[in-house]
């Protein structure tokens, strides 16, 4: 009889294992094979894009000398801090960028996240009269815009901005394309049902916005939170324009200065003459990586801060409808 | 009609905002003669921010009071950025008073027939007289469009020489002679003795063809007057036949390896302190073998391609322009005026203050301090009359004096002084800096055969109205030619 | 009632909405709108005038459409039209798959911390500028020293000329925007995906859905919304490409420009020497014109099929 006991919880076995599965199993991942084959291809992607950044780290690293005689190569026949002491005595002119970028970056992503969330809340709500109007005065934007010279002249003699920490935040403040992207996300993240059983509860509309509306609404307000991070951060265009003052340069415009001057001065043969005096004070290829590396470093890797709020589960769920 | 009640709004308010704003461009009063009231200039000027600007705008504003009652606000602009922050502050319309100028940044002769210029002649016949003893006559009569000066010229080497530069080492070690090298095509022998026996050394730097001809507009655009031979007829140069053999040696050197093989692409810069080619090709002034020899640290000799020619980018290559919308253009002269004839104040901008950026020697000649290279490195060509400079203790004595010497034997060129104005022709000449920018890069460097290139390349400039842009060309110098 | 009182009253039950509205509305007022007057230069032929930059377009000569000709006057014209329109459309549609896969993928990976390394990873890009970019490129393609030519010479092949050959371009070029661009359009499909109910996936289970099933019948048609509104937007820059994707990473090689040259590459070459602001006025005017109107299109087309899509 030992045969058939066994034959029996063997088959029992099997039996519970199949049922445990489909209780634990999981609906939030794949199975097993395709899940390795997605892993193989996301992470072989990833790795083909964090790859050149590797390859700048390193040119950043080697002798210049070997760079003008071999070129970029993977591995530098010759290692060199230079490009970093070059930096470092820059230094202090370093600091003051990171303070100004970090400065106008954090100040201007909270005023652009506030401004654009007013405006498209108010346009995804059907009692708003307006609502079609407004969304396209904000999408006519998108195409339609004034050029560079109306653009400064705007800044420059009404508004008075040169040389000032505003004309770094002012003009990237509102995006009409986020703003349409943010209404998509409050019209799908909040359900009208939600919305009416607060109105007849006797709450107002600015205390639903502030405590129903927007915490639903976290992926959507950390979206646009991080493209506005990206945005401010890697802005150069808006310093070249307005800022001579040495101490309200950003990190990205002190980077594409540098680059623009070699540029400018390689591919004019009338200054072949100057050259050598010129390119004494502007730094070569080695210095120009190490540049890359530290005005990107940073903010790629403070992308993590906003992934936690793109992670399924964290965010508060959703509604039975 | 809610959509309506919304756009009026957005309209009315529109335009009362434009309408509050308009009053802006405001109307001062000129200055007049006398120096009577203390004026303080704005001067844009090409380069990178130093950290000793304002320690030196110090006591040149001091100099400056005492002589003719101005403060200068000197604004640097960095290499990269200049041409494009000034197109949009004169776009704009502000209020500035000098802006430096050239045919290679911030473009002298468009702006000035835009009008964003004020015309000059008047003002240096009578504010501007010590420095229009100085400055070169070929510069201010060469550098006049439509017979009105619109800039100040930077006296220095006014004569456009390309010459071919060697490294010394190499045609020592190899015993070779290059004093018959007096064209491209000369140098055959010498460039298969270094393919075949320097492994390292690529013989030819990167460079474009020398072509005799003086270009209208820019270099590698195809309308241009020959230098020899009918002078007074437009042509377009890449259908000459001196232009078909020079490309075809240029192209025999790329098959043969003597030019690099992604010369049409790379944007290697060659530097000098990097001992990896045999030749180049550089614009000369004079002595500067020993500038070269010394940035690279070895020696380098050269051989002309051809005599000096002054032409209109030569005498345009450094000017100071007083602007339109300057409120100042008397005051703005007498300072120019004082900055290209008075020493002191030359060499205060140029080279700093004495003791603290450089040290004068007993003979007269300076030495440069290290405060001078890490705070205080200006643009010197850019800024002024180079000749009334002083020198430094390593320059030749004579080294002004090679100078004026070189002007003197500077040819001009037949189109000297001939602007070209554009804009009738605007539209053929955007599809035809297309069609130039498709070709002339690989053809001018070696990298393809312009037996089959030329032909398709001078097709292509046909079909985008070369003959239409020529005819208008002719017509213009013609006229010119007559008022001469 | 009458008209204006029935204004008067839209206002004042909105008034709640219109507070909401307003520092956008006067931010786009400002800085958009008023500068907006300038695209008048597009029909005139700019001259300075000494009293400032509005006299200047004041008293500067209308020309009409002249500074739109050099947009249309030559077969080149055709070239850079056809290439801006296909590559975008191109961009558009393979892009759209890219990012919503990879949005999808991230969002089902169990493993939190390599997903959040993917993430991070496939960001990179997004950071680098196409210059430097334009550099590695040449690292690869390069005729004497590229990676890939050295890759072909171990096998005995001939080396290419890969800047002189414009059949890869199309491939190369679309390969390199899809990786410097779908790390980040992939960050707003993903936030979409994170939004969506748990309970639609529990319900899909219940009936027997497996994952494949549950992407196409949950994920994707909650997501649909953005889809379209991206989708639609994209559309209104179809005339403009990116201009360093079309400049720098072919380095401005004439042999590759029947491939490479795109309406803004035109219009750049074009006015290098002439610096006219007339003609640059123009061709942007030309381009938003031509996406606004590909833009009403498309979203009456969407309105008829399902209006809560549309853009408005």
């Amino acid at each position: 009889m030992e045969t058939s006991t066994n034959v029996t919880t063997s088959y029992q076995k099997e039996a519970d294992k199949k049922l445990t599965k489909k209780k634990t199993y999981n609906p939030y991942g794949f199975s097993g094979k395709t899940s390795i084959f997605m892993h193989l291809l996301l992470g072989t992607f990833a790795f083909l894009c964090i790859f050149p950044f590797l390859y700048v780290i390193i040119i950043s690293l080697s002798n210049e000398q070997s760079l003008a005689e071999n070129g970029y190569q993977l591995i530098p026949e010759q290692w060199s801090f230079e490009a970093y002491k070059y930096l470092w005595e820059m230094k202090a002119q370093v600091v003051r960028a990171y303070g100004v970028t970090i400065l106008v970056t954090v100040l201007g992503t909270f005023i652009s996240v506030t401004v654009i969330a007013l405006y498209a809340y108010a346009i995804s709500r059907k009692q708003f009269i307006f609502r079609k109007q407004f969304t396209f005065i904000a999408f006519f934007t998108m195409l339609f815009s004034g050029g560079m010279v109306p653009f400064y002249i705007v800044m420059t003699q009404f508004l008075d901005l040169k040389n000032s920490m505003w004309a770094l935040i002012l003009p990237m403040a509102v995006n009409a394309f986020y703003i349409i992207i943010m209404r998509t996300f409050f019209l799908r993240s909040v359900p009208e049902a939600i919305l009416e059983s607060a109105r007849i509860d006797g709450a107002g509309e600015w205390r639903i916005f502030l405590t129903i509306v927007l915490p639903l609404s976290v992926p959507g307000i950390a979206t646009i939170a991080l493209f506005n991070t990206l945005a401010y951060w890697n802005d150069w265009f808006n310093a070249l324009l307005f800022i001579d003052d040495p101490n309200l340069i950003p990190l990205q415009s002190l980077l594409m200065r540098i680059e623009n001057n070699m540029d400018f001065i390689k591919q004019n043969a009338m200054l072949s003459n100057q050259n050598s005096s010129i390119l004494e004070s502007i730094p070569q290829d080695s210095a120009r990586m190490a540049m890359v590396v530290i005005a990107t470093l940073p903010i790629a890797l403070s992308y993590p801060f906003f992934q936690k709020y793109f992670i399924k589960g964290l965010t508060i769920g959703g509604v039975k409808d | 009609m809610k959509k309506v009640g919304v756009l009026s709004l957005v309209l009315v308010l529109l335009m009362g905002i434009l309408a509050a704003c308009s009053g802006k461009s405001s109307s001062g009063e000129t200055s007049g003669d006398s120096t009577e009231d203390h004026v303080t200039l704005t001067w844009y000027l090409i380069g990178t921010p130093q950290k000793d600007v304002d320690d030196v705008m110090k006591e040149v504003n001091k100099y400056t009071k005492e002589k003719i009652n101005t403060s200068i606000d000197l604004k640097l602009l960095d290499w990269g950025e200049y041409n494009d922050r000034m197109q949009v502050i004169t776009t704009s319309g502000e209020e500035y008073d000098i802006a430096f100028t050239s045919s290679w940044a911030n473009n002298y002769a468009l702006n000035a027939r835009r009008g964003a210029f004020v015309g000059l002649n008047d003002l240096m016949d009578e504010y501007g007289k010590d420095m229009k003893k100085l400055i070169d006559p070929a510069f201010l009569e060469g550098a006049k469009i439509d017979g009105e000066l619109y800039a100040v010229p930077t006296n220095k080497e006014v004569g456009q020489q390309a010459v071919l530069s060697f490294n010394n080492e190499l045609v020592k070690k190899h015993g070779l002679d290059i004093s018959k090298v007096n064209s491209i095509e000369d140098l055959e022998p010498l460039l298969a003795v270094i393919k075949e026996k320097e492994k390292n050394v690529t013989p030819i730097a990167t460079f474009d063809a020398y072509l005799p001809f003086d270009s209208i507009l820019q270099e590698e655009l195809p309308f241009a007057f020959r230098l020899d031979g009918n002078t007074d007829e437009v042509v377009n140069k890449y259908e000459e036949d001196i232009t078909m053999e020079t490309l075809k040696t240029m192209h025999e050197y790329y098959k043969k390896g003597y030019i690099q093989k992604d010369a049409a692409t790379s944007t290697d810069s060659w530097p000098l302190e990097t001992a990896n080619w045999f030749v180049r090709k550089e614009i000369y002034q004079p002595y500067a073998e020993d500038i070269w020899s010394r940035s690279a640290g070895y020696e380098i000799v050269t051989r002309e391609l051809h005599e000096p020619y002054i032409f209109n980018n030569s005498v345009t290559g450094s000017m100071q322009a007083i602007s339109a919308t300057s409120k100042h253009p008397e005051r703005a002269m007498m300072f120019l005026n004082l900055l290209n004839s008075d020493e002191y104040l030359r060499n205060l901008l140029d080279k700093g203050i004495e003791g603290v950026h450089y040290e004068e020697n007993e003979d007269g000649t300076i030495k440069d301090l290290p405060a001078r290279v890490e705070n205080y490195n200006m643009p010197s060509f850019a800024i002024g009359n180079q000749l009334i400079l002083k020198l430094y203790e390593d320059d030749p004595a004579d080294k002004w004096e090679a100078f004026e010497k070189f002007n003197e034997s500077a040819k001009s060129s037949p189109a000297l002084g001939f602007y070209f104005d554009s804009n009738p022709v605007r539209t053929e000449i955007a599809a035809i800096s297309n069609v130039t920018s498709e070709f002339s890069p690989a053809l001018l460097k070696g990298a393809v055969d312009p037996e089959e290139y030329l032909p398709a390349f001078n097709k292509k400039l046909d079909e985008a109205g070369m003959q239409k842009v020529l005819d208008e060309i002719q017509k213009q110098y013609d006229e010119w030619k007559k008022e001469q | 009632m009458s008209r204006v009182n029935r204004f008067v009253k839209n206002v004042y039950d909105n008034r709640i909405w219109l507070l909401m509205i307003l520092p956008g509305f006067i931010w786009l007022i400002v800085m958009k709108y008023i500068p907006m007057f300038g695209q008048i230069i597009a029909f005139k032929n700019f001259r300075f005038h000494p009293d400032g930059f509005f006299a200047s377009v004041f008293h500067s000569e209308w020309v009409g459409f002249e500074n739109f000709k050099f947009l249309f006057s030559t077969n080149d014209a055709f070239v850079i039209t056809r290439n801006t329109l296909l590559y975008n459309i191109l961009f558009i549609i393979v892009g759209l798959i890219l990012s919503v896969a990879v949005a999808i993928i991230l969002s089902e990976i169990t493993k939190q911390k390599l997903a959040k390394i993917y993430q991070t990873g496939m960001l990179f890009p997004h950071f680098l500028s196409w210059v430097v970019v334009s550099y590695f490129v040449f690292a690869f393609l390069s005729v004497d020293k590229g990676l890939f030519n050295s890759v072909l010479g171990f096998f005995n092949i001939e080396p290419v000329s890969w800047y002189n050959e414009p059949q890869y371009w199309p491939y190369f070029i679309t390969v390199i925007s899809q990786w410097k661009g779908v790390g980040f359009s992939s960050i707003v499909y993903l936030a979409a995906i994170v939004g969506i109910d748990r309970t639609h996936y529990e319900a899909a289970m219940i009936d027997g859905a497996n994952k494949w099933q549950q992407i196409r019948h949950v994920t994707i048609p909650m997501i649909m919304p953005l889809i379209v509104i991206l989708t639609i937007l994209n559309i209104g820059s179809i005339f403009s490409a990116d201009f360093g994707l079309f400049y720098q990473i072919p380095r401005d090689s004439g042999p590759l420009y029947s491939v490479t040259n795109v309406i803004d590459t035109y219009v750049y070459r074009g006015l290098m020497t002439m610096g006219d602001i007339g003609m640059s006025t123009a061709a942007g005017l030309y381009q938003a014109t031509v996406g606004f109107i590909l833009i009403l299109i498309t979203n009456y087309i969407v309105r008829k099929i399902d209006e809560d899509n549309a853009l408005f």
